[in-house]
């Protein structure tokens, strides 16, 4: 589902961010990446919904050659991966049901289909009786699972999540994290980059380790060994 | 799907220009500012023209006869005034005539008229006014005629209206000069307040552009909304401008029509005759200036 072959990258001669990286995800597979800050994991995700490009290597996310993807195709392809973020980028003035339906309006989708799929989705994370209320209305675990009925709406093959626990308390970190399991029961790939050594040992999923741009360990069952 | 999306671009754009209203409202009067001299220079050009068109049909010349010149003699000289290639048309004013017409412009003139009657004869001499074909070339219709010996001339009257049209067309010419430098400054200013305007509003919906690049909106999608915004701006200042400038016409029109008394000249109806010629390429021009500032805002901000 996701390849990377001999990927490097670098932000000016002295920054190298990913050094000769391979990386192979399987369809439905569930995979955290950790790593200390500035290892380049946020890069990589970049790299894989086309926000960056690699200097060198091939990257490819399905049978899509991504490597020099052009900007009027990028939409394309962010439509086949959802991306949630640690600080949930909602609209604060847009109640949840309008949040999530956003990603269809600007995708071009028709109202018909938009007032379908949202109660759908919003009822997978569990927020279908709040769906009017607004952000600031909610805990930071809901509007990460609104964030995540969001990127679900394109249903997606491949979810990317980058840090989505770091804002919300352990409870509704765990409440997330289940969330993101039952998602990739269903058959999406989830690729979660995270701190937390707690979730990431109790996880008990494959663990991709990086550290200075290259990884240092790639277990089946992994534990968080930094 | 087309259609959806534009609807959809039409109410983040009116979200845009509600968001950052007063931003809005002072790119709207800098555009009416700016469309307003634009304006003025075409005022200044009906104007011009009329008052060159006045001056050209005043421009003839007179080619004054002795006052025992014989029917025949007058009618062949005439005929041969009227055979040359820089002549319109060729009348012929009698003493009395002249007369006439003098007494006519004269007759607010209580000294004028008192020295006629002091005089008790007719002191005019009939004459021959020559109307040229081309008042730019009376150089060389003077020449010819300067080149006719006839033993009934009795003096030839060539004042120069070249200089007092090549007057007129300098200070049109200066006025318009100072209008397109005031117009193309306005225009300077109100590319710079669009592209700042536009760039406000991206920043405003910076969160926005943001999601809708990670979700997936196409670039053109991100990009109308801000395009719609600049073409929207537009045409409120074109409506203003129509607003503003009519009534501007009404006030001015009483004194162009005192100033040109016997021409025809109506302001309000060039503008009614020419309306969508003068305020579509005005609209088309201003709305593809402000495109433009908009794309490289969008490009510099949006980073799309």
């Amino acid at each position: 589902m996701i390849k990377l072959f001999n990927v490097n990258k670098k932000y000016s001669p002295n920054i190298e961010v990913l050094k000769d990286f391979n990386l192979h995800v399987s369809p439905g597979e569930f995979v955290s990446i950790v790593g200390k800050s500035g290892t380049g994991k946020t890069t990589l995700l970049k790299i894989l919904i086309g926000q960056e490009k690699a200097d060198e290597g091939q990257v490819v996310i399905g049978d899509w050659d991504i490597t020099n993807i052009k900007r009027r195709e990028t939409p394309y392809l962010r439509r086949q991966i959802g991306f949630i973020f640690q600080d949930f980028k909602l609209l604060p003035k847009k109640n949840l049901a309008e949040n999530v339906a956003f990603a269809l309006q600007v995708s071009g989708q028709r109202p018909k289909k938009i007032k379908s799929i949202v109660p759908k989705v919003l009822d997978i994370v569990g927020l279908e009786d709040k769906k009017h209320r607004y952000p600031h209305e909610i805990s930071g675990g809901e509007k990460q699972r609104t964030a995540i009925a969001r990127a679900l709406v394109h249903r997606p093959k491949i979810l990317l999540a980058d840090e989505p626990t770091g804002d919300v308390d352990s409870i509704n970190a765990d409440e997330v994290i289940n969330l993101l399991l039952k998602i990739n029961r269903f058959g999406t790939t989830v690729v979660l980059v995270s701190h937390n050594r707690e979730i990431i040992n109790k996880l008990r999923k494959r663990v991709v380790t990086i550290e200075d741009g290259r990884i240092i360990s790639d277990q089946e069952k992994g534990k968080y060994i930094l | 799907m087309f259609i959806l999306s534009f609807f959809r671009a039409v109410k983040f754009s009116l979200q845009d220009i509600s968001r950052n209203f007063w931003l809005s409202i002072v790119t709207v009067i800098i555009l009416v500012l700016a469309l307003f001299s634009i304006n003025m220079l075409l005022v200044v050009k009906v104007v011009g023209d009329t008052a060159i068109g006045a001056v050209k049909d005043k421009v003839d010349i007179n080619l004054y006869l002795k006052g025992d010149a014989g029917e025949n003699e007058i009618e062949a000289l005439k005929n041969k005034i009227n055979n040359l290639s820089g002549v319109k048309e060729v009348d012929y004013i009698s003493k009395e005539d002249a007369l006439k017409s003098f007494r006519e412009e004269n007759l607010n003139n209580p000294e004028v008229m008192q020295a006629l009657r002091v005089l008790g004869t007719n002191p005019l001499t009939p004459n021959l006014v020559i109307k040229p074909s081309d008042p730019d070339n009376m150089d060389k219709l003077t020449t010819e005629l300067n080149k006719i010996d006839s033993p009934i001339i009795e003096s030839r009257n060539f004042v120069n209206h070249q200089k007092m049209l090549d007057k007129i067309k300098a200070i049109t010419d200066k006025v318009s000069k100072a209008g397109l430098v005031i117009s193309l400054i306005f225009i300077l200013i109100t590319l710079s307040v669009v592209y700042n305007a536009i760039r406000v509003a991206i920043y405003t919906h910076n969160q926005e552009v943001t999601i809708m690049r990670l979700v997936g909106a196409s670039n053109s999608f991100i990009y109308l909304p801000f395009l719609l915004s600049s073409v929207i701006y537009t045409l409120v200042g074109i409506a203003i401008l129509i607003g503003v400038f009519y009534p501007f016409l009404s006030l001015l029109q009483p004194y162009l029509e005192a100033f040109f008394v016997g021409y025809d000249i109506n302001i309000i109806n060039y503008f009614n005759n020419n309306f969508f010629f003068i305020f579509g390429w005005e609209f088309a021009g201003i709305a593809l200036i402000n495109i433009v500032a908009s794309l490289i805002a969008i490009r510099k901000y949006a980073h799309i």
